[in-house]
């Protein structure tokens, strides 16, 4: 199989990228018009690989379409969603080949300035990316008049300060700006009214490294990889109980089963699967007998979950779902950006529920009560994340019921109890 | 004022002023520089920031207590950030926490006796392939136990 | 147009509108929490859902813009349900303290959880908690409380522009606080506490004395403190205003009060209030008897008149006092002893500022909507601070800065460092030769001018303007910054500019006018004139000047005379009278008796060492008032009248818009007999003799007064119901204007720009006199200031909390140092509000010929630090 996102250089220099055909694609989109990349990325039918999936040729047309200037790129490097690791491996292996994509979609969008919204923990990626950077600019890549064109493009590196949802686009903004990360309304959306008010494209690490391939090799190639409803390839970053954890460069639509078994190298110390998140925390877990589904946007969608972000996170036989299900509500509840009712204070009653589920206090009618709360939740937030975490739990309580009430009945069964639920260091002073 | 940015500072802060439009913008790198220069970000840093950069004090500390990564009290001579999230949870995370604080005396969000370490839990750092994984100021550490996190931080004083 | 249904009712709405206000316009209530008109869209409390058809989520009707053939249910079982489990969601950390809660009453948390129910209590974790915050004087904060909202910081940052509020922390431990975490450092307009839906930031000066319920009556009148003429709404209760609090939708402020206006009313309840009138029995007042003492003033009156002729008394209107009493007032001195002696405050700026104007323009050239200003392209604020001076004045600039609009400030506006696209800091006293340096850019880059008015443009050709190098070195502003902005003015197709007493309080005041004007004219400007107190303007158009009669006629015209002289009986002198300062420097020569109404001359104006001993030399002085002021202290008959809340009537504001005063107390539970100002001139009138003084209402007043002033003719108080009545009502503007003289040269204007310099500070927590009596504005501010930056006071050697001593030849004073960041270099400012420290002891002044307005002059300035305690 063809992989074009990792493994493609030996070390991170800009001469190897280059050897390995790096830039081609820049150069060949910088004698196309701009329209005409917008075009080819359509025909390409690459889809958002930062979570929801959304075409990113129409994203770039709607962008492309407003006639406010300046325009600006964003990259969403903010990778918060646990289990996720991926653009880690292309910031770490290949940098270039995001500042490719994200100087191709420069031109593709008449912009002239970048920013790359990393997360806060990326530190050792900051200073690749940096590095990266003045090499492209002093190769000519990036700057004032990139390959000769004429067209001017930089980028700068934005570091984040640890807040998960400033992944969510308009809350990246929002903190790109300087302002709390909070997610803002929509319409206006960032392709009409983004940073500083002016058209701006939100695209994932992912996504724009996949455009140096689709333009240098044409889309009619890229549409032949992957699932034709969705082609090209997908990073999976696997965690948790397998024996090679690590990321993986595979078509999109592999089956979960054959990213834990054939590549990840199965289950840890010859147990068996528990459950598996597909898609990172937000997605819900699906239990063993469901590991045949087609890693793509609509077939794990059809399985109850989502593909998300693609990271998979396995459990195996000794695992406590209820713990996963409380450290997974101790994630949201933190990371809940207080804006809209039902997520800040919603999410915070789930963790209190799991949390005396978990150590022995949990009560008759605790898993009504969760689904009630989640369903609250669900569908009346201002944004996706207080989604995710109803719909989180609900999965949970979907596959794993009897293990949640045998936990108020019994307590917890995986023996003595590491638990010692402790109190975050909190966000504010 | 009692605080106020040494010259490498200012030059630092001169230089990521532009990379933006706005002032306002450069709040976040500033809180980054003023957390190196000052340690941890008192009141005095935060008005440093808005001065340097032209806003209100309120709009830095409203943006600064947003998240996570900036310091709002003192902080150890070394920041160990630990992560507990599901995927180095299941790995075994939790039991370091217990390690640290019987070693070192330090519990989640506080600072050791001898201010050589304070801890802070972490929600994920994007290692969990790799867990169970922390961060000691900008190194991160993965594959840890109870043994090894002792090895490593042994090499912070 | 676009037609929707809501609830199976068809309905029409023109232009684009949210859900909510369509829903709302047609009467059907949809609940909010995190929504507030005047704020910025938030969507966060998820309160307004609804079901529209097709949309497989709810909605927040909030936010969602409304579109043609959209069907939305409000209240069906799912949005119910949704309501009612928002409310369990915020109840889990709001505590149940509503028995206790000064809220409960008026809060819509509470509201809600009746309209839709009570949850059963299934949340069973401990809530979260915070100490309630007492640090602060006036606002106490209760975060437990909180909803997130959002709605006082969108208040602070987006409307008010203090920036003094934010959110702090994420998520459920989410709160609002000022920086410090306890007191605020603030501009306390108080717009947060009033747009707070719960109990969580709430005015501490009606903490636990009533519930909203217990509340007798509203009543709705016209701020006391400055002439924007806010609208207000008081809460009364028995003999006590509780509570003031704005009324979104209504007035000139639309529900947005600053802090005088909004916590400074303590003053009507002030032990100190004047209870009985006093007469000066050897050397020293007593209280007496109204009989007693409104005789007596009737005998002195017509005693020296006998004497000396009418022209030997001289009376000062007063700025607070309503339309109808400065009207009978000048009726009083004019028809009553033949005294055309008759001034005011007006005299310090507004009048002569005005004259200029409307020399060129034609009456009513400042009769303009302060809402318009930000709708302006641009906007230029010549030498004040709105934001200081009239602040909800200023929140109009600030919004215009924040639509985008282009600001440009000259000379110092501290309140508008924030809130402004170019600033020209031209030095103390040089702002109108900045002026003069954006005109000459304005001339040079705008290719054409109007055409409107020939005579106009060819004056404006003749101006010898000055080269912008030589207006650097007058001024220290750079040409670049001076090209820069009048780049940015030169395309706006509306603008307003903003003008106070600083260009008209000078030498250089018809230079400064005339280049105003000149800009104005290009720029298509609408005026606004800074009007410090809240009738200034009425005291023009009352005839509360020397030459002028009521609805703005000059004297020295016949007919005008004639139709008072009808309306009042006898014959008008038809001699000017003297002005303000002229009365006190003839006072014990030509001038024997003065007549004061509600104003304070002794401290509220420069050369305070000689008005003092001007009043002195009176052989009879009466004043009004309802405090004991420095004035009152002279006086030979003091006379107590009402306050504001306590009279009906109607004020003029900066816009000439009238309005109506509404009585709210029979009397102040501290307050023994006062009268209304008007009721005490009518009494002495009686006394007295005179014709046509007796009035028995205030009414009565205002119907003379559309018979008698042209501008105001048939005007009515059923005319003012509401948000009152523009320019030019319902009468007619004098015709004038088109008097275009000569700029006087520039080069005859010399500064110095390096002296320190000590500058009138206008306070924004103070107005003066009144404040002095409220409470709450002394604990925002409880002393005199000398505010200066932080080189400043480096220069001077005074250190953060040092005391500093000004003296100059009229006076000197000790004041406690204030350092801060935003003050322009080289000058110290103070404020003339507190006692022996009011600033304006510093200062002289010269007469300016024509207008005779007091010029302030400094001599022998020295400023130092002082190690001493202050006495
Ligand atoms: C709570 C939340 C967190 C998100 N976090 C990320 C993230 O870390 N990285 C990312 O690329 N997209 C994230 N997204 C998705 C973005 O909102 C957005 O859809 C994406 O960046 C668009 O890029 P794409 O079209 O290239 O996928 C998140 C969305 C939500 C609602
Ligand atoms: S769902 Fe609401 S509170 Fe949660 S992150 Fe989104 S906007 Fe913030
Ligand atoms: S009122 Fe609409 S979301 Fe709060």
């Amino acid at each position: 199989m063809t992989r074009y996102l990792l493994d493609v250089v030996e070390n991170r220099s800009i001469g190897e990228y280059e050897r390995a055909g790096g830039y081609q694609g820049l150069g060949k989109a910088l004698s196309m018009e701009p329209g005409q990349v917008i075009e080819e990325v359509k025909k390409s039918g690459l889809r958002g690989r930062g979570g929801a999936g959304f075409p990113t040729g129409m994203k770039w047309m709607f962008a492309a379409g407003d006639p406010k200037s300046p325009k600006y790129i964003a990259c969403n490097a903010d990778e918060g969603e646990p289990g996720t690791f991926k653009d880690k491996a292309i910031l770490d292996e290949n940098p270039h080949l995001l500042i490719e994509g994200m100087a191709i979609a420069g031109h593709a969008l008449k912009a002239e300035l970048g920013y790359i919204y990393l997360r806060g923990e990326y530190l050792k990626e900051k200073d690749i990316l940096e590095t990266a950077i003045s090499q492209a600019r002093a190769s000519g890549y990036l700057g004032e008049n990139i390959m000769g064109s004429g067209k001017r493009f930089d980028v700068h590196v934005h570091l984040g300060a640890g807040a998960y949802i400033c992944g969510e686009e308009t809350a990246l903004i929002d903190s790109l700006e300087g302002k709390r990360g909070q997610p803002r309304l929509k319409p206006p959306f960032p392709v009409n009214s983004g940073l500083w008010g002016s058209p701006t494209i939100v695209n994932n690490v992912e996504t724009l490294a996949n455009l140096p391939f689709i333009v240098r090799e044409g889309a009619g190639r890229y549409v032949r990889i992957g699932d034709p409803g969705c082609p090209g390839n997908k990073l999976f970053p696997v965690s948790g109980h397998v024996e090679r954890p690590g990321v993986y460069e595979l078509p999109m639509g592999t089956t979960l089963r054959e990213i834990i078994y054939e590549h990840a190298g199965g289950i840890k110390n010859g147990k068996t699967l528990k459950a598996v998140i597909p898609g990172g925390i937000s997605a819900p877990v699906l239990p063993p007998g469901l590991i045949d589904c087609p890693m793509d946007f609509v077939s794990v969608q059809k399985q109850g979950s989502m593909l998300g972000s693609g990271g998979v996170m396995v459990f195996d036989e000794d695992t406590c779902i209820v713990r996963v299900a409380h450290r997974a509500l101790e994630f949201f509840e933190r990371e809940s950006c207080g804006k809209c009712t039902p997520c800040r204070e919603g999410t915070g009653w789930l963790r209190g529920i799991l949390e005396r589920i978990e150590t022995r206090q949990g009560r008759e009618g605790d898993i009504r009560l969760l689904e009630d709360v989640s369903k609250n939740i669900t569908g009346n937030t201002f944004c996706p994340l207080g989604d995710g975490a109803a719909a989180a739990v609900l999965g949970f309580l979907m596959h794993f019921r009897e293990e949640f009430a045998e936990h108020i009945k019994n307590g917890c069964p995986f023996g003595p109890d590491d638990l010692n639920p402790y109190h975050y260091n909190p966000v504010q002073p | 004022m009692k605080n106020s940015f040494g010259p490498g500072a200012l030059a630092l802060l001169n230089e990521i002023k532009t990379k933006y439009p706005t002032g306002r913008a450069a709040i976040m790198p500033a809180l980054y520089v003023a957390q190196e220069e000052f340690g941890w970000l008192m009141p005095e840093a935060l008005e440093a920031v808005a001065d340097c950069l032209e806003l209100p004090e309120m709009t830095v500390r409203s943006t600064a207590t947003f998240y996570s990564m900036y310091r709002h009290r003192k902080a150890g001579r070394n920041v160990i950030r630990i992560c507990t999230n599901v995927s180095c949870m299941v790995l075994g995370a939790r039991t370091l926490k217990g390690v640290l604080e019987g070693l070192y005396g330090v519990a989640p969000g506080g600072v050791s006796p001898d201010g050589r370490f304070s801890l802070e839990i972490a929600d994920c750092i994007g290692a969990c392939g790799s867990g169970p994984a922390m961060l000691v100021n900008d190194d991160l550490h993965t594959g840890l136990d109870a043994k090894k996190i002792i090895e490593v931080l042994e090499n912070y004083k | 147009m676009i037609s929707i249904t809501i609830n199976g009712k068809k309905i029409n709405i023109e232009g684009p509108s949210t859900i909510l206000e369509a829903a709302k316009k047609n009467g059907i209530d949809i609940p909010v929490l995190c929504h507030h008109p005047a704020l910025e869209l938030w969507g966060g409390c998820r309160m307004c859902l609804v079901e529209i058809e097709k949309m497989p989520r709810l909605q927040t009707s909030c936010t969602v813009p409304v579109a043609d053939g959209m069907t939305v249910y409000t209240e069906t079982p799912r949005v119910v349900a949704a309501r009612k489990a928002m409310l369990e969601f915020l109840l889990i950390n709001h505590p149940l303290q509503c028995p206790t809660c000064d809220k409960a009453g008026e809060c819509a948390l509470q509201d809600l959880t009746v309209r839709y129910g009570a949850v059963a209590g299934r949340f069973e974790e401990g809530k979260r908690t915070f100490p309630e915050n007492v640090d602060d004087p006036i606002v106490v904060r209760n975060m437990e409380r909180c909803i997130m909202c959002t709605r006082c910081v969108r208040m602070c940052d987006g409307v008010q522009g203090a920036f003094a509020i934010g959110v702090v922390g994420r998520g459920a431990r989410s709160h609002v606080e000022p920086f410090s975490g306890g007191r605020y450092n603030c501009e306390y307009c108080g717009n947060c506490l009033n747009v707070c839906p719960v109990g969580a930031i709430m005015s501490r000066l009606h903490r636990y004395t009533y519930r909203p319920w217990q509340m007798d009556k509203t009543v709705r009148t016209i701020c006391p403190f400055c002439g924007v003429g806010c609208t207000l709404s008081l809460e009364i209760r028995g003999d006590a205003i509780q509570k003031v609090s704005p009324a979104f939708g209504t007035g000139v402020n639309n529900g947005l009060l600053c802090g005088r206006g909004m916590f400074g009313y303590g003053y009507v309840g002030s032990p100190e209030r004047l209870k009985t009138p006093l007469l000066r029995k050897n050397g020293k007042l007593e209280p007496a008897s109204w009989d007693e003492a409104l005789a007596l003033a009737a005998s002195r009156l017509l005693e020296i008149k006998n004497r000396y002729g009418g022209q030997a008394i001289g009376g000062i209107a007063g700025s607070r006092c309503t339309n109808e009493e400065n009207y009978a007032f000048q009726k009083f001195l004019r028809a009553g002893f033949g005294s055309n002696n008759i001034d005011s405050v007006a005299r310090l700026g507004l009048l002569h500022a005005q004259n200029l104007l409307e020399g060129v323009f034609g009456q009513g050239a400042a009769a303009n909507v302060i809402q318009g200003i930000p709708r302006s392209d641009a906007v230029l604020i010549a030498a004040c601070d709105p934001t200081r001076t009239n602040p909800v004045m200023g929140l109009q600039v600030r919004a215009a800065a924040k639509a985008g609009k282009k600001v440009v400030t000259i000379g110092h506006a501290q309140g508008l460092n924030r809130h402004r696209t170019h600033s020209l800091p031209a030095a103390f006293g040089t702002e109108g030769i900045a002026l003069a340096g954006l005109l000459r850019e304005l001339l040079r880059t705008k290719k054409f001018l109007p055409g409107e008015n020939p005579e106009l443009e060819a004056a404006i050709r003749g101006f010898e303007l000055p080269e912008l190098e030589e207006v650097e070195m007058l001024t220290g502003v750079p040409p670049a910054v001076i090209t820069g902005a009048a780049s940015a003015l030169k395309d706006a197709a509306t603008s307003s500019i903003i003008a106070g007493r600083e260009l008209a309080a000078s030498m250089d005041a018809r230079r400064n006018f005339m280049l105003l004007a000149a800009i104005g004219y290009i720029l298509n400007s609408r005026f606004f004139l800074i009007s410090e107190n809240p009738n200034e303007q009425g005291l023009i158009d009352m005839g509360c000047a020397p030459d002028i009669l009521p609805g703005g006629r000059p004297l020295t015209l016949q007919t005008f005379r004639e139709r008072c002289e009808q309306e009042w009986g006898g014959k008008l002198n038809p001699e000017p009278g003297l002005t303000l300062m002229e009365m006190f420097e003839q006072a014990g020569d030509t001038v024997r008796a003065m007549y004061i109404m509600g104003e304070n001359p002794a401290f509220n104006l420069p050369g305070r060492k000689k008005v003092k001993e001007a009043l002195g030399k009176l052989d009879f002085l009466v004043v009004q008032d309802i405090f004991m002021t420095e004035t009152a202290s002279l006086a030979d008959i003091v006379l107590p009248s009402k306050a504001w809340s306590e009279k009906e009537g109607t004020y003029t504001n900066l816009e000439k818009r009238v309005q109506r005063l509404r009585k709210a107390l029979e009397k102040d539970k501290n307050q023994e007999s006062g009268m209304e100002d008007w009721r005490i001139l009518a009494g002495i009138g009686k006394r007295a003799g005179l014709n046509n003084m007796s009035y028995a209402a205030s009414s009565d007043i205002i119907g003379e007064i559309a018979r008698v002033s042209p501008l105001h003719t048939g005007l009515g108080l059923e005319d003012l119901e509401e948000d009152g009545m523009m320019w030019p009502y319902k009468g007619k503007p004098l015709r004038m204007g088109g008097r275009v003289p000569p700029l006087p040269s520039l080069r005859a204007m010399a500064s110095s720009l390096d002296a320190a310099r000590v500058v009138l500070e206008k306070t924004l927590f103070h107005s003066g006199t009144l404040s002095r009596h409220s409470g709450a504005l002394l604990d925002i501010m409880s002393g005199p200031e000398a505010r200066m930056s932080p080189e400043t006071a480096g220069q001077l050697g005074i250190p953060e909390g040092g005391k500093v001593k000004i003296s100059t030849a009229d006076g000197e004073m000790v004041l406690k140092a204030q350092i801060e960041k935003g003050l322009p270099a080289g000058a110290v400012f103070a404020g003339n509000n507190f006692g022996e420290a009011g600033s304006l002891g510093l200062f002289g002044y010269h007469l300016e010929p024509e207008s005779k307005t007091p010029v302030l002059t400094v001599s022998d300035l020295k400023i130092a630090l002082f190690e001493g305690h202050i006495p």
